[in-house]
């Protein structure tokens, strides 16, 4: 069994902003948040994995972790597998996240561990290239990250990337949106929405009078933030062979109105003026002309009449690894089980 | 009308009668409700000795239960009266002044000066001072020098209850901020106080007692036991003279000197510790200011330069007695 | 990030920012009247014509003009050691600072407080403080009274980084939330309490745990980008006003200068300081976004400069003009009546 090096990013700036004020949005603290790193490096070293390493940041989670781990080593109880901090510069803002990835993908990492919601797991896609990864639900708006305890996070991430569970099984393909602004990408794992502020301020967007037009890779109508717009109005899974585009209008004058969850804590009623379906790389102008595009839930960039902006579906364009589906196949072939006479009686039982 | 009421009475008649009158006036402090969010609030303790007690009933949420959090709360006080509020905040033992000292003598007493004079500061902090409670070193000390010592600060320690009515209703109507001291072991002494409001200017001693062979000055609870002493000597034919000096900042040196003047012997008497104390600072102005009236040294009679002990045997040795105080002034008539 | 240059309408309500551009213009003019105000003290301190120390603001004036751009006169703000930068974004007047910073009756407090202390209460400025943590307790008295008086003031109370872990600063984030106050507490964490890195001296040093610790929310912005600032200061302030309590902003900002002047920097990075300068810059990140927007002209931006330089060239003459204190002052003022 080979043992791979593991990515984790855990950027405490994630979940941090204005939708604390506006909507009791969650703010994970630092010590729980490096008590998830805790256990999602359990779960790996239970499956094998020896060496990690992960982005460093001046929030003081690295203080905890370091902490443990010198406990652990102490105790010699093996319950963790080796950390190593990356070498880079700390900001203190998503810059990091972007940096360590881009740093992770050039040392080839077998995979990435993303804490966040869905901002931090944007940022690592848009630099991990084809780095699969595995997110623990932790930001503000958490559409992508499936909520799970890490330490089965931890356990699949093992089992994907030492080859117990094959790659067919443990990786899966996911859609993209491109949004190519005067030539230059951006990416979005869910959504992009076009508001008419034009300014990146505090990011999250909010106020539903300044909404324009939104596309989505998925949208459920179980799941949180903009995505779950066309959730209640025409869902769209993250399989499906298509996206959608929604264009919007005020509640007062469209045909009609959903109240949809757009933030955590905020429901508010959006009207709708038009519902298409998104094909794979054909490329679409946005009708809105000026203001800032947001790309799932955050603001990030301005534009103008002058700018030339094209929104493009990919299919197939980024990995993620299939939790799910690695603890199932690990139950099936019994990886999980540690003794050859226990492994004949767990097919008894499954077969009782 | 005046009646027989304690000093404690004094107190809470003085703040009922201030938020009658002033509604501006807000009091706030560690228990001074005692129980804001039960179902017995109305009923609640009104601070550690009861003395806000039925305040909150009449006045509601003008009287404010505050976290134990010293700096906070007593820091507010002081923002909030720089901007229209007049708070009496209540920090129950002058001995807690230390982990809350920085909003005191470096805000509140500074701003006026530190701003130009543009600031008023009108805030009050009451607390209970001194010792004979049984209550051992973290809760029983005097510490008025340290307050007399810095500028901006006026400084309170009345004896008796219509002193303390008429002094708290002058410290809230004051536009600077007060320490206004309140010697737990004079809570249940009475005195005749008229039912309805007065105040007491700052910086006017009361002479409790005329005589022309010595003065004694002092305050809080070693008056009575200046009195007593008095009486003692009195009967061996020595007429003393008492003086409660009442306010500390602004003190009435002029009342002391005049006394001086006319006795030539001075007895400074202080339950503080001796090094820079009230009695300290009494006598040196009296040295310089009034040394060729002098017949003979000034004595001071002060507690020891050691924290308040606790057994209640120790603890009567701490603090100035009547007869300590007696064999001080016949020390200076042989003199 | 921003697309390229684009014309856009700047009238009425076209204005693609939370401002009019009235409105910008003043944030601008506020922000380059604090740099050119601590570029200048820079200078002038160096030269020896100022008494004393001074802590300058440079490079963080984002941060001050985002959140006063909220405040009136009956909103209150208890500052710290490194105030300038509040003082003028508070309304209080630069010659009067000035004079005060040279010690001249002509001073906001008569030349007896100096840089870390000048004041001007009609002005909501509550002073600024030389004991670090000091001025959260006051900001939530002010905010009490605004309660108890009825009116929709709030109390805003600045930190640094290294403040926040003072007592009297933890302590008022539980009274706030205990008494419901309409305060709001900001962390402006530049990265060094004096010359301590914010990395050695928080344990755990996310402000907004530290918000969460005492039940009241916390945001952290950039607080080098006035829009994120204005725009999280916004949300928080009309949340106090409307009686839905205290809050936090951490804005993460950047220190032009030393702790004070006459810090040689050692402790910070080679590069540091000439790297922030150049790409970090707020004012220059403000002034190149409303003009690739086309709000404002480069040539309206130029005017504002020159009329800011020509301010604090007349507040610099006064100040050296004025008259000192006289012997008398030194006694006056101590109280109102004693």
């Amino acid at each position: 069994m080979s043992s791979p090096v593991v990515g984790i990013v855990a950027n405490p700036i994630s979940a941090r902003d204005i939708r604390r004020v506006i909507s009791y949005a969650g703010g994970l603290q630092i010590t729980d948040r490096a008590n998830m790193v805790l256990r999602i490096l359990a779960g790996m070293a239970a499956t094998g994995i020896k060496k990690t390493v992960i982005m460093p940041e001046n929030a003081g989670l690295r203080g905890h972790l370091m902490r443990a781990l010198t406990r652990s080593k102490n105790a010699g109880d093996g319950h963790f597998p080796e950390i190593r901090t990356l070498d880079m510069p700390v900001t203190g803002d998503a810059t990091d996240t972007a940096r360590a990835a881009r740093i992770m993908r050039e040392m080839e990492v077998a995979a990435i561990v993303v804490l966040g919601g869905d901002g931090t797991h944007r940022v690592v896609v848009a630099n991990c290239g084809d780095i699969p990864i595995a997110g623990v639900s932790s930001g503000t708006n958490n559409a992508f990250p499936e909520s799970r305890e890490p330490t089965v996070t931890g356990l699949g991430v093992g089992l994907a990337v030492t080859g117990q569970v094959p790659p067919g099984i443990a990786f899966t393909a996911n859609k993209r949106l491109d949004v190519m602004v005067n030539g230059s990408l951006e990416i979005a794992l869910i959504d992009v929405a076009f508001v008419r502020e034009r300014f990146v301020g505090s990011r999250a967007i909010w106020k539903t009078e300044c909404f324009h037009e939104l596309f989505v890779t998925f949208g459920s109508p179980g799941g949180i933030g903009m995505s779950s717009i066309a959730g209640l109005v025409a869902p769209v899974s993250r399989s499906d062979r298509f996206g959608r585009r929604i264009v919007f209008e005020s509640p007062e004058t469209a045909s009609f109105a959903v109240r949809a969850s757009i933030a955590p804590g905020l429901i508010a009623p959006v009207g709708i003026a038009d519902v298409q379906t998104l094909q794979f790389d054909q490329p679409i102008t946005p009708e809105t002309r000026a203001g800032s595009i947001a790309f799932d839930g955050e603001r990030e960039v301005t534009f103008g009449k002058a700018d030339e902006v094209l929104v493009t579906l990919r299919d197939g364009a980024f990995r993620t690894i299939d939790i799910e589906a690695c603890m199932a196949h690990a139950a099936d072939k019994g990886c999980l089980v540690e003794q050859a006479e226990h492994q004949t009686k767990l097919k008894q039982v499954k077969g009782g | 009308m005046t009646r027989k009421i304690s000093m404690k009475e004094a107190v809470n008649e003085a703040l009922d009668q201030e938020m009658q009158r002033d509604p501006t006036v807000v009091v706030m402090g560690e228990d001074i409700v005692g129980g804001t969010g039960s179902p017995g609030e109305d009923d609640a303790w009104g601070g550690v000795l009861g003395v806000t007690k039925g305040l909150y009933a009449k006045h509601g949420d003008r009287l404010m239960d505050t976290p134990l959090s010293e700096s906070a709360y007593i820091g507010a006080a002081i923002g909030a009266a720089t901007c229209g509020l007049r708070p009496v905040a209540e920090l129950m033992f002058v001995d807690f002044m230390g982990v809350c000292l920085d909003e005191i003598f470096n805000q509140g007493a500074k701003f006026r000066y530190m701003f130009g004079g543009k600031v008023e500061t009108p805030v009050v902090i009451r607390a209970m001072c001194g010792a004979g409670f049984r209550a051992a070193a973290q809760h029983s000390q005097m510490l008025t020098p340290v307050f007399t010592h810095i500028p901006g600060l006026k400084v309170v320690c009345p004896s008796n209850a219509y002193d303390t009515k008429g002094l708290l209703a002058q410290s809230i109507r004051d536009n600077d901020p007060v320490i206004f001291l309140e010697h737990k072991n004079l809570y249940a002494h009475e005195s005749d106080v008229p039912e309805e409001s007065y105040t007491i200017p700052f910086g006017e001693a009361a002479v409790l007692r005329e005589g022309k062979s010595a003065t004694v000055a002092t305050y809080g609870q070693t008056v009575h036991r200046s009195v007593e002493a008095a009486e003692t000597l009195a009967k061996d034919g020595v007429d003393v003279e008492v003086i409660d000096l009442r306010t500390l900042s602004p003190i009435d040196n002029d009342t002391v000197i005049e006394s001086v003047e006319k006795t030539g012997r001075l007895v400074c008497v202080d339950e503080a510790n001796p090094r820079c104390s009230i009695a300290s600072d009494v006598s040196a102005t009296v040295a310089q200011e009034a040394f060729g009236a002098l017949k003979a040294p000034i004595q001071m009679v002060t507690a020891p330069h050691t924290p308040v002990p606790f057994s209640p045997a120790l603890e009567d040795l701490y603090i100035p007695t009547a007869d300590g105080i007696a064999d001080a002034v016949r020390k200076t008539m042989a003199a | 990030m921003s697309a390229t240059a684009t014309a856009v309408s700047a009238q009425g309500s076209d204005s693609p920012f939370p401002l009019e551009k009235d409105d910008l213009l003043s944030a601008y003019r506020t922000m380059k009247t604090i740099r050119e105000f601590e570029d200048r003290l820079h200078v002038d301190f160096a030269r020896g014509d100022i008494p004393g120390f001074v802590h300058l603001y440079a490079g963080e004036e984002a941060a001050a003009t985002g959140i006063m751009m909220h405040l009136t006169d009956e909103d209150r703000i208890a500052s710290t050691h490194r105030g300038h930068g509040h003082c003028i974004a508070k309304g209080v007047s630069v010659h009067e600072m000035m004079g005060e910073i040279y010690g001249k009756v002509s001073g906001a407090c008569r030349g007896k407080g100096g840089s870390m202390h000048i004041a001007d209460l009609s002005k909501g400025m509550m002073g600024a403080n030389g004991i670090l943590g000091a001025g959260a307790p006051l900001a939530c008295g002010a905010a009490l009274a605004a309660k108890k008086l009825g009116h929709k003031g709030v109390g805003i109370s600045f930190v640094g980084d290294g403040a926040s872990n003072q007592g009297m600063f933890l302590e008022s984030l539980n009274l706030a939330g205990v008494w419901e106050l309409p305060v709001i507490f900001v962390v402006e964490n530049n990265g060094y309490a004096e010359s301590t890195s914010v990395d050695w001296a928080v344990a755990s040093d996310s402000y907004v745990d530290r918000a969460n610790g005492f039940g009241l929310p916390g945001v952290t912005v950039d607080g080098t980008d006035f829009f994120a600032v204005h725009e999280a200061a916004g949300e928080m302030i009309r949340r106090a006003r409307d009686g839905g309590g205290p809050s936090l902003l951490e804005c993460k900002m950047i220190r032009f200068h030393g702790h004070f002047e006459g810090d040689a920097q050692t402790y910070r990075a080679e590069g540091e300081v000439e790297d922030i300068r150049n790409n970090r810059d707020c004012i220059k990140m403000f002034a190149d976004r409303v003009s690739e927007a086309g709000v404002i002209s480069r040539v309206e931006t130029d005017a504002v400069d020159a009329e800011v330089a020509t301010l604090i060239d007349s507040a610099v003459e006064q100040a050296k003009a004025a008259p000192l204190p006289d012997t008398a002052d030194l006694l006056t003022d101590v109280y109102v009546k004693y």
